[in-house]
């Protein structure tokens, strides 16, 4: 469903020039789920972006469906892919009520049955319909990033990049939306790419993931290695100790 | 007993709305001394208005009131605006949620640091400048100087978290409200920031306000915990003992948590009970 060949994105130039994708592939199927995890900074974002053409490439090709997506991208290409922001605030409208917001795709795509639609997308996120006139500021963190998600979801798109999607949700709003994901997945056959640096939503939505570290992949592996904490790579050895919480007992040797 | 840190009794948020009044916060009390403090609890239950109410940074057309709100014997409640201003990113700071929204987005990551650094130490700009690329090398940037000159729509939504904990660090607050500070860093640099935190509290006696919707790592990174739901504190208990919570809201919680040991799925989720809100 995806296929992303020798990705590179480069940014600034001079003294502040950063190629923050440097020759990334992988494929996903049709119907999977694919997992991004890595150093913060490393490029992860970037490739989100860049499949949606909201980032420079500067070599690759990039195919969604077996062709090779257009520049810039056209209403045929946003119907079949969606984006999850790590930023919710910056892409949601801040002059926007959620209603607003939520009912634009649909008016955009030509879509029925707006009303039912969005009062459906709010009870998929867990929000009562008194969120529906509020703007975003009015908002708690969570509850704008469910409203991201509502907004990727109410078109049923074919592919969702999902951007730390449940970064800013506590543990049982987070396994709602796990949930929902999973069944949309397994129902309507739905691809995603998830950016995530908790290992454990990784493992539990994914079954691939590649492991990014300044702007490379450096390992390709699965959700099964993950959970037997075999990797070959060092770094994603570190990554996987490192997600069993936090230690005192690192700070004491440097301090004795 | 030495007096804590910070003192809240009653307090509380509200916010009038055409559609209705939001009760964000209903009638929090708790105590900080020189310890890490963590909050937990569901989205939107009020986490983050307590944290700016105590720095006064409500959002209009919010109301906030409070039995008692002092911090290092200082009545925040009656003190006067320019006393607040002072002590705001000075000996209490805040790390937001949005750090990339509360970041100035017409100004350098340098330059913030620095303007921040500056309004409350005198120092040359030099020295305010060298202070400033230390503290991203501290918050574990790859390139500082690269950081230094970027706008916050350039960095990566990690970094601009890291940049706000560099700003908000600059000054050496006594108090530090950190609101999700490291929800969007990978484990590893997670761990290296936590390790600042934590050095900040055991060495110079910092009091640190750790908000956080995960549990795994505020069970092992704070001393005490207070549990949110609703706007209102419904369980206090030593961080450690997490996992031996008593309210349901709490017992739920932990649950929910996808683990790499187990593949459970669809994964527990919350039978909110309508009596927990009361
Ligand atoms: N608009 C931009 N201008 C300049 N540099 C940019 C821009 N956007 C991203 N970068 C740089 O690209 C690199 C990769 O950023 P990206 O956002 O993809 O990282 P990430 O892996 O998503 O990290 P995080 O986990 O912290 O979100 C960073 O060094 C960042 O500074
Ligand atoms: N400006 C505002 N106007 C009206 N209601 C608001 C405003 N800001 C916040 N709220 C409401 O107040 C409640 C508490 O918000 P708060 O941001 O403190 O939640 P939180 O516990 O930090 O949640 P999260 O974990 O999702 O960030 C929420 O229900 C939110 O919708
Ligand atoms: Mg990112
Ligand atoms: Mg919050």
């Amino acid at each position: 469903m995806l296929d992303i060949q020798n990705l590179r994105v480069t940014y600034g130039t001079g003294r502040l020039q950063v190629d923050a994708v440097k020759d990334v592939s992988f494929q996903v199927k049709k119907g999977a789920a694919y997992g991004l995890v890595g150093e913060s900074g490393s490029g992860k974002s970037t490739v989100l972006r860049a499949i949606c053409g909201l980032a420079p490439i500067s070599g690759g090709r990039v195919l969604v469906d077996g062709t090779e997506v257009k520049t810039p991208r056209d209403q045929t290409f946003y119907r079949t892919v969606q984006m999850v922001f790590q930023d919710p605030y910056a892409s949601l409208h801040p002059r926007h009520t959620v209603d607003r917001t939520l009912a634009e795709p649909l008016a955009i795509h030509g879509e029925k049955n707006a009303e039912e639609r969005i009062a459906q997308a709010l009870r998929e996120v867990g929000l009562g319909p008194s969120f529906r006139f509020r703007y975003p500021h009015q908002l708690s963190g969570g509850q704008r990033q469910r409203i991201a998600i509502a907004r990727a979801l109410i078109l049923r798109p074919k592919v969702l990049l999902l951007d730390e999607p449940t970064s800013a949700l506590d543990a049982s709003v987070q396994a709602e939306v796990l949930n929902l994901l999973d069944e949309l997945r397994h129902k309507m056959g739905l691809t995603y790419i998830l950016v995530s640096h908790d290992l454990a939503v990784v493992a539990h939505l994914c079954d691939k993931l590649l492991v990014m570290r300044h702007g490379e992949g450096v390992e390709e592996t699965t959700a099964a290695a993950l959970r037997h904490g075999t990797a070959s790579n060092d770094y994603t050895q570190s990554l996987i100790h490192a997600s069993s919480g936090y230690t005192r007992e690192v700070l004491k040797p440097a301090a004795a | 007993m030495t007096k804590p840190l910070l003192e809240v009794e009653d307090l509380r948020v509200r916010f009038h709305l055409r559609t209705g009044t939001v009760d964000a916060v209903r009638g929090v009390s708790f105590q900080l001394g020189r310890e890490r403090l963590g909050i937990v609890g569901e989205s939107g239950s009020g986490k983050s208005q307590t944290g700016r109410a105590i720095l006064g940074l409500t959002p209009p057309p919010g109301e906030v009131a409070a039995k008692k709100l002092s911090f290092d014997g200082i009545d925040l409640l009656t003190a006067s605006k320019r006393t607040l201003r002072t002590l705001r990113g000075g000996r209490i700071s805040m790390v937001m949620q949005d750090p990339k929204y509360s970041l100035n987005p017409v100004m350098t990551i340098g330059e913030q640091i620095i303007e921040a650094y500056q309004a409350h130490a005198k120092v040359s700009r030099a020295e305010a400048r060298d202070k400033a690329l230390a503290m991203l090398e501290a918050v574990k940037m790859r390139d500082p100087g690269r950081v230094f000159a970027l706008y916050p729509h350039e960095v990566s939504g990690g970094m601009g978290q890291r940049a706000m904990i560099a700003m908000m660090l600059v000054t050496d607050p006594d108090l530090l409200i950190a609101d999700e500070p490291t929800s969007a860093l990978d484990v590893t640099v997670s761990m290296e920031v936590l390790r600042i935190l934590d050095e900040l509290v055991a060495e110079r006696g910092m009091g640190l306000i750790f908000v956080s919707h995960d549990l795994k790592l505020v069970s092992s990174f704070c001393d005490r915990v207070l549990v949110m739901y609703a706007g209102r504190v419904v369980e206090e208990l030593e961080a450690k003992h997490l996992r031996e919570a008593q309210h349901p809201y709490t017992r739920g919680l932990m649950n929910c948590l996808p683990t790499l040991a187990a593949d459970v799925r669809p994964l527990p989720t919350l039978n909110r009970d309508p009596a927990w809100a009361l």
